[in-house]
């Protein structure tokens, strides 16, 4: 009976720290616009599989990758002056001719017999958007908002998957250090050492030349690299100030085994900042990803760093504003969900530190 | 502490053994070399691929060529390029190093002291609204994705406006005549740029004593004035005035990159300098300082900010070490031929005994680096050092 109380207590008891931390949180009002910046996203991200379960969106059309949808347009054919007769009276530059809307004779082969004032029926490819494709259409044909949410999906499982598995491996490896010193600290420093001479942008280059790069492996390497490198050392410091708590060596009087204090007493004291870690290096994860995505490197079907890579390939960086749906989206969603999750980070931060709080 | 440094001396030797080991290795695992593209041609002779092979010595087991790699190494002898070939990795390093140094040094500056300015302010008006607003754009400035936002500011400065060049640091068509390369002007920018914040930094000192706000402000001023008066009568000397045609070109083609990595590198310095500042702010002497009357601004500046710049001159002494990675991605957008680049291509085209040594630069770099924080902290924290040595 008494056990079950025990356990009573400690369940009311973490159900009210949790309650006061988020009670903490919620304060911090930056910290909440990232928590609704990666709700959001998140919606999205699980957003897109039920559309396709429902039947709302067909596979066909909306596929990320293989989707496409013929939009045709009624165009205005026209003659273009010649480029010394510039400025005219409807253009005022070379660039502005063809206008929106209209398509200049010399680039049509298909019907040779059009004339100058007639209409044409011409596939867009990069279409803008509309009712049916709320972001347009990229040159393929595929559609914009379903490959944003695709992305959203890869950065989510990249970004957690890494950051969990890089924080796991350096909480570990710097707790042990920490707490055992000797030979192990040095070994482990080292080691940490080591990977962190290695530049990291081209190591991954190397990497995925000799290893085709797909989303679960971009996640592993990401997350040894992390794990092994410098965040070791910190939570390493931070776990040496732990480790010099009277709470340790009373464990240690009252007869607790090595284990015993370091999964029970030393770990949980670190975990905090190995939180903080997790949440800052899933924005450190996101932005590898599209960085390696943009070179073209990676093996992935489609994400946020494709996107731009293919704007960029295809040539429509350079055209400004007047194909805003193929390069905004894509990089303000890297941006914004990076953004999100470091915000969110900050927000933990007020929490766990207790000097940063307001008064 | 002898014993420590030894000790630390010695491991970091074997460190180093096993990055080079562990990266020729790596290199040796990229499908293909440095040559295989020669294989496209089909009108060359069956066996003249075999004989670059054996030419370069690529022909030798993997053992072999790590075993005679690693003793030219410690000999001095890094090879020769196969993509430039008579040239060695040393003359290529020597030729790329200034121009990224010239870069990344006077981004680093400027986004230093933006973001230690920023960061004070941020920590101080905590609460208020334009604070929301700069974290808010700091935020973004830190993580926002950049290589779009470079290429955004590339169509915007470059295309849109044409006010500054799209990419490359000179234009080669004023560089014809020139009776030097372009080395010997980055070398004099260099030492220029060290010269002139080398002065600064004297005056910084020198004036660090003077009580009043006010009169500190003006004195500072006006050497940042004299300054700037001797360097305009220095390009205009008879020495550099040969020069000074050419250093402009390469200025003028530097400010694009310069702003854009600025404005991506001080968010990281403003929002640390914010969280140490904040930090600070509750100690005990502040509130002391607060209660003897001391005004705001002398408490922010003089008390507060120059407790809080220890830790971020530490980070910022660690975001030195990464210039060279870090101008991997930056080079490549704006077409800059540094080091980063040269990294990057070595790497790409298998260019081994180029990529190897900008590889050991690097981490030759990170770890005297390293090394020298550990020894400082270690002399500067007791508790660090009574662990090192028990």
């Amino acid at each position: 009976m008494s056990e079950l109380n025990e356990q009573d207590i400690k369940k009311r008891l973490r159900r009210e720290s949790f309650k006061k931390n988020w009670n903490l949180f919620k304060q911090s009002r930056l910290g909440m616009v990232g928590l609704y910046i990666v709700i959001f996203f998140l919606f999205l991200a699980l957003l897109q599989p039920m559309l396709f379960i429902t039947g709302i969106w067909n596979k066909g059309v909306y596929d990320p990758v293989v989707g496409y949808e013929p939009i045709k347009e009624t165009l205005l054919v026209v003659d273009c002056p010649k480029s010394n007769e510039y400025p005219t009276e409807k253009y005022d530059s070379f660039y502005d001719c063809p206008a929106r809307g209209e398509i200049s004779r010399k680039t049509i082969f298909n019907e040779p017999n059009l004339k100058a004032g007639d209409y044409y029926e011409a596939f867009i490819q990069p279409a803008p958007p509309s009712s049916r494709h709320l972001l347009g259409t990229d040159s393929l044909g595929r559609d914009v908002f379903s490959q944003i949410m695709e992305g959203s999906q890869v950065a989510f499982v990249l970004g957690l998957l890494s950051a969990t598995l890089g924080v796991g491996i350096s909480t570990l490896l710097g707790t042990i250090a920490a707490f055992f010193g000797g030979r192990i600290d040095t070994y482990l420093m080292r080691q940490s050492d080591l990977i962190l001479m290695l530049p990291t942008l081209p190591l991954l280059f190397i990497i995925s030349a000799f290893a085709e790069l797909k989303v679960w492996h971009l996640a592993v390497v990401l997350g040894v690299l992390g794990g092994l490198g410098g965040s070791v050392i910190t939570i390493k410091s931070q776990a040496l100030q732990v480790k010099v708590k009277p709470f340790v060596d009373s464990a240690r009087i009252t007869g607790g085994s090595n284990m015993k204090i370091l999964f029970s007493h030393v770990l949980p004291n670190v975990a905090p900042l190995a939180l903080l870690f997790m949440v800052f290096s899933v924005t450190g994860a996101i932005a590898s990803e599209s960085v390696l995505s943009f070179l073209g490197l990676l093996n992935i079907d489609m994400s946020w760093g494709i996107m731009i890579y293919i704007a960029q390939t295809d040539g429509f960086i350079f055209s400004g504003l007047r194909y805003w749906w193929l390069i905004l989206p894509a990089g303000l969603a890297v941006t914004l969900l990076a953004g999100g999750f470091y915000l969110v980070g900050r927000g933990l931060d007020d929490v766990f530190n207790p000097r940063l709080r307001k008064r | 502490m002898l014993e420590y440094v030894i000790r630390r001396t010695l491991q970091l030797i074997v460190v180093f053994f096993i990055f080079l080991v562990s990266s020729y290795l790596l290199f040796n695992a990229i499908p293909g070399n440095a040559f295989s593209n020669l294989l496209l041609n089909p009108t060359l002779p069956p066996d003249a691929y075999e004989q670059v092979l054996a030419t370069y010595g690529l022909d030798k087991p993997l053992f072999e060529r790590l075993q005679l790699y690693i003793i030219n190494f410690f000999k001095g002898d890094f090879g020769y390029s196969y993509k430039f070939f008579p040239k060695t990795p040393i003359e290529l390093i020597a030729e790329r190093l200034p121009r990224t140094l010239m870069l990344f040094s006077i981004v680093n500056i400027v986004a230093f002291y933006t973001g230690f300015l920023i960061g004070k302010i941020l920590a101080w008006r905590r609460g208020s609204r334009s604070e929301t607003w700069i974290t808010i754009t700091s935020v973004f400035s830190y993580t926002v994705f950049y290589p779009w936002f470079a290429l955004m500011m590339l169509w915007v400065f470059g295309y849109k406006l044409g006010w500054l060049p799209i990419g490359k640091f000179l234009y080669p068509e004023k560089w014809y005549d020139a009776p030097f390369d372009s080395d010997v002007v980055f070398t004099s920018m260099i030492k220029f740029t060290i010269a002139i914040s080398f002065l600064q930094f004297l005056a910084y000192l020198a004036t660090r004593g003077i009580e009043s706000l006010n009169l500190r402000k003006y004195i500072r001023f006006s050497s940042l004035l004299l300054i700037i008066t001797g360097s305009y009568f220095y390009w205009n000397s008879s020495n550099m005035i040969i020069q000074k045609p050419y250093a402009m070109d390469i200025a003028y083609h530097m400010i694009l990159p310069v702003i854009v990595v600025t404005i991506v590198a001080f968010a990281g310095t403003a929002l640390l300098t914010r969280t140490t500042m904040m930090e600070v702010l509750k100690e005990d002497y502040i509130l002391t300082a607060r209660a003897k009357g001391i005004s705001q601004k002398r408490i922010r500046d003089r008390h507060a900010a120059r407790t809080a710049l220890l830790p971020v001159v530490t980070s910022f002494i660690f975001t030195i070490v990464t210039i060279i990675d870090g101008s991997v991605l930056t080079e490549q957008i704006f077409s800059w031929p540094g080091m980063g680049q040269l990294l990057l291509q070595s790497v790409l085209e298998e260019d081994i005994p180029v990529a190897m040594a900008t590889f050991s630069f690097v981490g030759i770099f990170a770890l005297i680096a390293h090394f020298v924080a550990d020894i400082s902290y270690s002399y500067l924290d007791p508790r660090i050092r009574i662990k090192s040595q028990g």
